[in-house]
């Protein structure tokens, strides 16, 4: 008996997941052209999408403006519009911290004195970021994007700390060489 | 600044488009739409004579390069209720039929051009999203005043 829930669970739960990449691979087939070009893109870090538009996308000020109007159609259209956003911001920020990381990687190789704190550190931020930014790709579109707005932002501040930490990484061992190379 | 243009001229520059040109445009879109047509479409590069003429080009295409961007970001950063208001003052400023003007811009959404280049892409994408919505207001609260009369 327990064996046949267990296993009813566990279908449920597959044909969710399933459900849920059908509708993340959908939604991603609409965003624009360009962003192929972008995560392909070169050496140079683009341009970071700045706080406050994060904080706009996810916030219920312009939903609650839609609401008002009290037209079925603008608000399916305001929430496929504003959903493309999110994704696009998600899927921007997951490229930017891919990046990111990858220049780290190759700038540690280069390193002869890495330690092992801050690499343990960055890396776990690495990965809490990239939990956040699989679980909003899920998210988006079934919970929300209202309820999606701290964890939106928690994502943001992470980018933004890992690459204050890189920054430190780097600066740190560009004035190590110096000294090594003045004594 | 890689251009090798200096500063203080480039913020005269900025200065005297401002207060001479943009003052006397009625809404952001417009200051916008105005600051995209001085952009070549071929090269991408700015250009606006009285501008020029004053200052030298280079420091002209530069004030007008950062006037566009400032704009593009003020304007993408307004809220959905706010930008159908700006959109409605322009409307109202191109003294065009209302039904025509929305027509044409939702089929051709000619305001994709006036995004300017090197800009975050999300931001670019909220744009041009937050402009289809208000497009999409507009349209529905002139079919309302039109059923209402």
């Amino acid at each position: 008996m327990i064996g046949t829930t267990t296993a009813l669970i566990g279908a449920a739960v597959l044909l969710v997941l399933i459900l849920v990449w059908v509708r993340g691979q959908s939604a991603s087939r609409h965003l624009p052209a360009v962003m192929d070009e972008w995560l392909t893109g070169q050496d140079d870090l683009p341009e970071a999408c700045p706080p406050e538009f994060v904080s706009k996308i996810f916030s219920s000020r312009d939903s609650e403006f839609i609401s008002q109007l009290e037209s079925v159609d603008l608000k399916r259209l305001f929430l496929r519009e504003r959903n493309a956003v999110a994704l696009l911001w998600v899927q921007q920020t997951a490229a930017t911290i891919r990046r990111i990381m990858r220049h780290h990687l190759e700038a540690s190789r280069l390193s002869a004195d890495i330690k092992f704190a801050m690499e343990a550190r960055i890396f776990l931020q690495y990965a809490q970021l990239r939990l956040i930014c699989g679980t909003l790709f899920l998210l988006i579109g079934l919970a929300g994007l209202e309820r999606l707005h701290w964890m939106a932002l928690r994502a943001d501040k992470l980018t933004q700390r890992i690459g204050n930490v890189l920054r430190e990484f780097e600066s740190g061992a560009r004035s190590r060489e110096m000294d090594g190379v003045q004594s | 600044m890689s251009s090798g243009v200096k500063l203080v001229p480039v913020q005269e520059a900025y200065d005297d488009l401002l207060n001479r040109t943009l003052a006397r445009i009625p809404c952001d879109l417009g200051r916008l739409i105005y600051l995209a047509s001085t952009r070549d479409y071929n090269t991408g590069n700015y250009y606006h004579e009285g501008l020029a003429n004053r200052f030298r080009p280079e420091v002209a295409r530069k004030a007008l390069e950062i006037a566009h961007r400032q704009a593009f970001y003020r304007l993408s950063a307004f809220s959905l209720e706010s930008l159908v208001s700006d959109l409605e003052a322009y409307l109202q400023s191109t003294r065009e039929n209302p039904r025509e003007f929305l027509r044409a811009w939702q089929k051709l959404e000619p305001y994709r051009v006036a995004i300017p280049t090197e800009v975050n892409l999300t931001v670019a994408r909220l744009f041009t999203s937050n402009l289809r919505l208000a497009l999409a207001i507009l349209h529905y609260r002139q079919a309302q005043n039109h059923l209402g009369r």
